[in-house]
């Protein structure tokens, strides 16, 4: 599947940490695919926010088309056309285990209450996993999770700081560093490296698999699951070299730890839409920063000194506070305006990337004040390839499980199945 | 999660009666225990404060007389004196006795006692090095406090050779101050309850108490609180049914949690009788449910995997540098030497110069930190995954150490194993093979790994770098990575092997791989008892790799983590920053490495863990001294621009004047990592003490938290302190019996500002009001008092901290199950004062150490 064209532009550095000013020479890919009259295939994304949103400016006052975006959605303005909002949509919190743990960790599982891991949370194989492993049985990387999570402490435990998994107990690490996202995606070499070993270390898997107790059979299992997809990741990606060497790109340049929030979040940003552009992956998750995490952070050009967003959120009952924390939204909102514009000037076909995606936005909790999680902040860009109205305020019914969002998607993007977690049914009115 | 059983403390203290009783001093518990035990009023020269030249010298290379191992060391010309003083508690006729050091280069001393001269002519002088016999110095009033004591050095044994052709040396082992009118002192040996439980008490009798207290809220009203009904549990046998509720129920009384304060409140008696029923409960279902919460296979993290490797290769050093290790310089670290010197010169590695880390071994970088748990450690099976990206991180990083330029003359083993000698692979292959993946090795695997070598080698046509190859495959296979176990042969209950053993004491006790010994043990059969491991355990921490414990355990014990991003508001607290050309610095960089080095004093020395809570010493760099000293003006006149230190430098052994210093809970570093950038963060740290100190952990906050101001200046504007602002908190939520936990912890703490140093007064002149109850009973009006009321109830830190070193031994968490071993450990260790090598031996013959379960359905 030779999509790339060959040697269309000099050496690429535009990764070399400018992230924030420089944008990407997007690539004619997916028009060149279009053209040989295959349809491109539909793409999801999601753009993960911690810790809730400050209600009152996120919330708009009118729903149905061309609704009158809310204060902290302004940025969308030129996008809105592309852009749909969902309000009402709920997930379940079950006592036990902590709010923003829960948040974080099974938004995108939204188990069952009765549905419980072993460690106490509502959390089962996600979403983007569900879906990658249908969509992403063509593509070199069945899923790519990344992070922008720049804290050097380790406060917090793993629920806090990953949204995707495998299944209970068994993550989808997220990558931090954009150089090793970079590497991952782009250098053959270091995946075909790989391979001589591998049998070897099966051999002795499967050694081990008859002394093994049940729990332990999971944990292998987990790494049995790793071995064979990295075998599949280096078939695949090595029918893809040569597009990749043609793609003639530079690593990034600057090191993630001395990025400001937004160039970190920018560079990161592109990485995903290269990845999604270049049909090495048709699922990808970002989790733009961990849940709750209360180790102040700079955020600059914003604030002159480090905040704690956690600490924000329960304090928002002050005026002050609350003025600060949707000016934290907005920045958010920003950076998620400015990937939807740049996936929105990549032709694909008669349109666009944008146009093929559902770039989701969201957060596991609605308010941080009082961890609620009716409500819960969604957006959409993109419409998978036309399966719903965009530049749409779609007001659910009160109640509604975000499951059905995620049923929605899952069908959309070729699952066959009737239940995602607590889902209750599919989102009316979408092609699915 | 904490399993307890704290009333029964509270009982024996009860059986004994309620005089008070003398405290124990946790200072005397030290390494060489020979002589102590029968020795009342024993002072190390050692623990004397260190005036001019003194200092302390460790003795075990001269042999094993020396108790502590160690002895205080002084040099002079003729003429100087050597100065000290010893501590006297009671105003009474003692008999003092000196024993001293003697040596070739030892000189002839006078000794001055509170100014007298009370012996001339002491000469140390002897061929070899040696312990004199005790000196008997005479019968003297003493009045209580301290004493003065001087030796002027006159002159030295024609024999005598001078110590740098200048003068003569003395060491003083330690002092014996015997009270010679003892009728009134309790006992020689010191008083501790004996942990037996009174008899526990039935549910006819408590049932009735918990009508008047409790069914209020938990069983008459149709909504109850914390879904906990009582009165719906009618029987006994309800109660073991419910065994949580009857755990957190015995807990929440007995601590005086519950009732909440302002709810009728039951006297001592009914409340300990309520949770000794409670309590008798727990141990029914303890004694009923043998079957252990199974382990669950776990992964090496990344510290693990750098030792495991550094041992495996026999490399020189390790193979990449991690914020982990927090304190930089290892050579200081000899437990063997049975001291941790005077002066140590470290650096800190996670906050200190190259934080973005050089490599160590080129093109070699660690995978991604594994997170800790909520209430534990990063190393539990359920949450080490192995992800599809770690797994081709590891593949990356095992061929990336042996293909490392640096690689051929770091390796021990180069001439061994990488070096072609003609011996066939298979020979070199079967013992590497054996430690790699700890335990014999099938035929099929040694001959699959020899194929592997014949294919890479012709394949590269080098020997050397098809045994790279293989090692490369060994560092990625699952029988290297995980701590595998044979779950098979296993009942609900059955004792490890001997290999198995071998590798969890390698990786409780050193996060790394068996030695060669530990292995040989294993092969002979030799750990299959109490004695065997003993000995096993007590060499393993004679090891220098048992710096693990400090650098794995006990940084993620403290949370020290927090430190790092602490920051303290940048304008208030200025002085915690100094700019060294383009970056901040914190001073966090030197705080940080004051609870360590305390922790690994009290390790290498075998001091009682105690001292973690009550310390008279403290290592400290010149300026962390003059942070806590001179905390006005810290730094005397220097700016921001190297305001401080922020390199390598020398941290030395301090003895400390005042108790408000001390131990661990009151170092800069805790206090600074639980305030907020303009306040003090009481919740944070109560929540900090209940968790660390006592493992007790408060349930995580209710939904509905609304914060306080961020800044304690807006508070006072209000003219309250930061107490009175939350207990208004508190009393507006339905927070109160979490508050009722973790408040009074925190409100002790008041007395240090956000960075760790004392205050009597808020900066807006409010004063600190520092006084509570510890547990809703003991009652401290101070730093000191809280202290001591610690120390007086000694079972409840040293069974906190045996939790944690248990939990973080097995890899798991703990649960109700284990509660009769965490009981066993408990009673050796308070029998034996805290004695830290105590507490690892016995967690390492703890039955859930030495058993697995097969994790059947339950």
């Amino acid at each position: 599947m030779n999509v790339l064209k060959h040697n269309l532009l000099p050496r690429r550095s535009f990764l070399r940490g400018c992230g924030a000013t420089l944008a990407l020479p997007f690539l004619d890919v997916m028009q060149a695919k279009a053209e040989k009259g295959s349809t491109a295939p539909r793409r999801l994304a999601f753009f993960y926010t911690p810790n809730g949103v400050a209600q009152k400016a996120w919330n708009p006052t009118e729903t149905g088309l061309n609704f009158a975006l809310s204060p902290t959605l302004k940025p969308l303005e030129k996008m809105r056309k592309k852009i749909s909002l969902h309000t009402n949509l709920d997930r379940i919190k079950v006592p036990g285990t902590d709010g923003h743990a829960q948040a974080g960790a099974c938004y995108l599982s939204t188990a069952r209450p009765d549905e419980l891991s072993p460690a106490g949370y509502p959390l089962k194989r996600t979403i983007d996993q569900v879906i990658a492993d249908v969509a992403g049985q063509s593509t070199a990387f069945r899923s790519l999770e990344l992070s922008c999570n720049s804290y050097t402490d380790n406060r917090e435990s793993v629920y806090f700081d990953n949204i995707s998994w495998y299944g209970h107990g068994h993550v989808a690490r997220s990558i931090k560093d954009p150089r090793q996202a970079f590497n991952r995606l782009f250098a053959v070499h270091e995946h075909q490296a790989n391979a001589s070993v591998l049998d070897l270390v099966l051999a002795d898997a499967k050694d081990l698999q008859p002394k093994l107790g049940r729990l332990d059979q999971n944990k292998l299992g987990e790494y049995l699951e790793s071995v064979r997809t990295v075998e599949q990741q280096i078939e695949r990606i090595t029918k893809r070299q040569d597009d990749i060497r043609d793609l003639d790109l530079e690593e990034p340049g600057k090191l993630w730890t001395t990025m400001q929030r937004d160039e970190y979040i920018q560079v990161m940003g592109d990485l995903m839409i290269l990845a999604l552009q270049t049909d090495l992956t048709r699922v990808s998750s970002m989790m733009v920063a961990p849940e709750r995490w209360d180790t102040p952070l700079m955020f600059h050009g914003l604030f002159d000194k480090p905040i704690r967003h956690h600490g924000w959120t329960h304090n928002q009952n002050k005026e002050q506070v609350l003025s600060d924390l949707e000016k934290l939204d907005l920045f958010h909102i920003e950076q998620y305006a400015r990937l939807v514009t740049k996936m929105d000037t990549i032709q694909e076909g008669e349109g666009t990337l944008l146009d093929n995606m559902m770039f989701v936005m969201g957060s596991g909790l609605s308010s941080g004040f009082h961890h609620t999680c009716n409500n819960l902040p969604t957006l959409i860009a993109g419409s998978g390839g036309g399966l719903f109205e965009t530049n749409h305020h779609e007001k659910h019914p009160e109640g509604t499980p975000i499951a059905n969002l995620w049923l929605s998607m899952a069908k959309g993007m070729g699952v066959k199945t009737n239940r995602i977690g607590d889902s209750t049914g599919v989102i009316k009115d979408w092609a699915v | 999660m904490k399993i307890n059983h704290r009333i029964i403390f509270v009982l024996a203290c009860l059986v004994e009666g309620s005089t008070a009783k003398e405290s124990f001093d946790y200072h005397s518990v030290r390494a060489k225990q020979a002589v102590v035990a029968d020795i009342s009023g024993k002072q190390e020269g050692e623990s004397l404060p260190l005036k001019g030249k003194s200092r302390v010298q460790g003795m075990r290379n001269f042999g094993p007389q020396w108790s502590g191992d160690s002895h205080l060391l002084w040099n002079g010309i003729v003429g100087e004196v050597m100065e000290t003083s010893f501590q006297v508690s009671k105003t009474r006729r003692h008999r003092f006795t000196a024993v001293l050091t003697l040596a070739p280069d030892y000189g002839i001393f006078t000794v001055h006692l509170n100014g007298m001269v009370i012996r001339e002519g002491v000469d140390l002088y002897a061929r070899g090095v040696e312990l004199a016999q005790p000196l008997d110095l005479g019968e003297f009033e003493f009045k209580a406090g301290p004493q003065q004591l001087s030796f002027t050095l006159t002159g030295g044994n024609p024999q005598a050779r001078k110590f740098r052709g200048t003068g003569y040396l003395m060491g003083i082992d330690y002092l014996v101050v015997k009270n010679l009118e003892p009728k009134e002192e309790t006992s020689e040996k010191p008083k501790l309850g004996a942990i037996v439980a009174e008899k526990a008490a039935t549910l006819k009798e408590v049932q009735p108490l918990l009508a008047k207290y409790c069914y209020n809220c938990h069983g008459d009203k149709p909504k109850v609180k914390g879904k906990v009904n009582l009165k719906a549990l009618a029987a006994r046998s309800d109660f073991l049914k419910n065994v949580k509720v009857s755990r957190l129920g015995a807990e929440a009384v007995g601590y005086g949690e519950m009732p909440p304060e302002d709810e009728k409140q039951p006297s001592s008696d009914e409340r300990k009788k309520i949770a000794s029923f409670l309590y008798g409960v727990v141990d029914e279902y303890a004694k009923a449910n043998t079957t252990m919460e199974p382990v669950v296979m776990r992964r090496f993290n990344r510290y693990e995997y750098n030792n495991a490797v550094r041992d495996l290769l026999q490399l020189r050093g390790d193979i990449y540098a991690l914020p982990e290790k927090v304190v930089r310089g290892n050579k200081y670290f000899n437990p063997a030497s049975g001291v941790l010197p005077n002066k140590v010169r470290v650096s800190n590695r996670t906050l200190g110069k190259n934080q973005v880390e050089l490599q160590i071994l080129k093109d070699v970088d660690p995978f991604a930190v594994d997170l800790q748990a909520e209430h534990g450690f990063n190393n539990q099976g359920e949450q080490l995954s192995t992800s599809t990206i770690l797994l081709e991180s590891l593949l990356k990083l095992g061929r990336s150490i042996v293909n490392s330029p640096q690689f051929d003359g770091y390796s021990g083993l180069w001439n061994s194993f990488f070096k072609e000698d003609g011996k066939p692979v298979k020979e070199r292959l079967k013992p590497f093979l054996e430690q790699a993946f700890r335990g014999p090795v099938s035929e099929a695997t040694l001959e699959r790994y020899a194929t592997y070598h014949d294919k890479e080698k012709g394949r590269t046509k080098s020997y050397t770098q098809a045994m790279k190859n293989v090692v490369a495959a060994v560092l990625s296979s699952p029988k290297f990575l995980y701590l595998v176990e044979n779950k098979q042969d296993a009942d609900e209950r059955t004792q490890v092997n001997d290999y198995e053993l071998a590798q969890r004491l390698a990786l409780f006790l050193w996060s790394s791989i068996p030695d060669e010994e530990l292995m040989n043990a294993a092969r002979r059969g030799e750990l299959r008892n109490n004695e065997a491991i003993d000995k096993q355990v007590r060499r393993m921490l004679l090891d220098r790799r048992s710096r693990a414990l400090s650098e794995n355990f006990a940084r993620q014990w403290l949370r020290l983590d927090q430190l790092v991003t602490a920051v303290p508001d940048f304008d208030r607290f200025e002085e915690y920053y100094a700019r060294i050309g383009c970056e901040q610095w914190k001073f966090g960089l030197q705080t940080m490495v004051e609870p360590l080095l305390l922790f690994e004093s009290i390790q290498v020395e075998d001091r009682s863990i105690m001292l973690l809570i009550d310390s008279n010493y403290a290592y400290r760099s010149n300026e962390l001294q003059a942070w806590y000293t001179n905390p006005k003006n810290p730094f005397g006149n220097k700016q921001n621009r190297n305001r401080f230190n922020t390199k390598i430098q020398d941290f030395s052994r301090r003895t400390l004047n005042r108790r408000r210093e001390g131990g661990i809970i009151t170092t800069a570093a805790i206090l600074t990592m639980t305030s907020t950038p303009l306040r003090t963060s009481p919740i944070k740290r109560g929540a900090w003490v209940a968790t660390v100190i006592f493992n007790d952990p408060p349930p995580p906050p209710p939904d509905v938290v609304p914060e306080i101001e961020e800044d304690d200046a807006a508070i006072a504007a209000s003219g309250l302190t930061i107490r009175q602002r939350l207990k208004e908190h508190a009393s507006n939520q339905s927070c109160a019996s979490c508050h009722a936990k973790i408040d009074h912890l925190g409100f002790v703490l008041e007395s240090y500002d956000p960075v760790g140093r004392w205050r009597d007064k808020y900066a807006g002149g409010l004063p600190v009001d520092a006084s509570g109850k510890l547990f809703g009973e003991d009652e401290f009006k101070n730093i000191v008092e809280f202290k001591d009321a610690i120390l007086a109830r000694p079972e409840e830190f040293m069974r906190g901290f045996s939790e944690h070193l248990l939990s973080y031994a097995l890899g798991r968490e703990l649960k109700v199950t284990d509660k009769p071993a965490i009981d066993r450990i408990t009673r050796k260790v308070m029998a034996d004062h805290g004695r830290f090598s105590t507490v690892v031996v016995e967690i390492a013959k703890s039955l859930p150490f030495r058993n697995k379960t097969n994790q059947k359905e339950r």
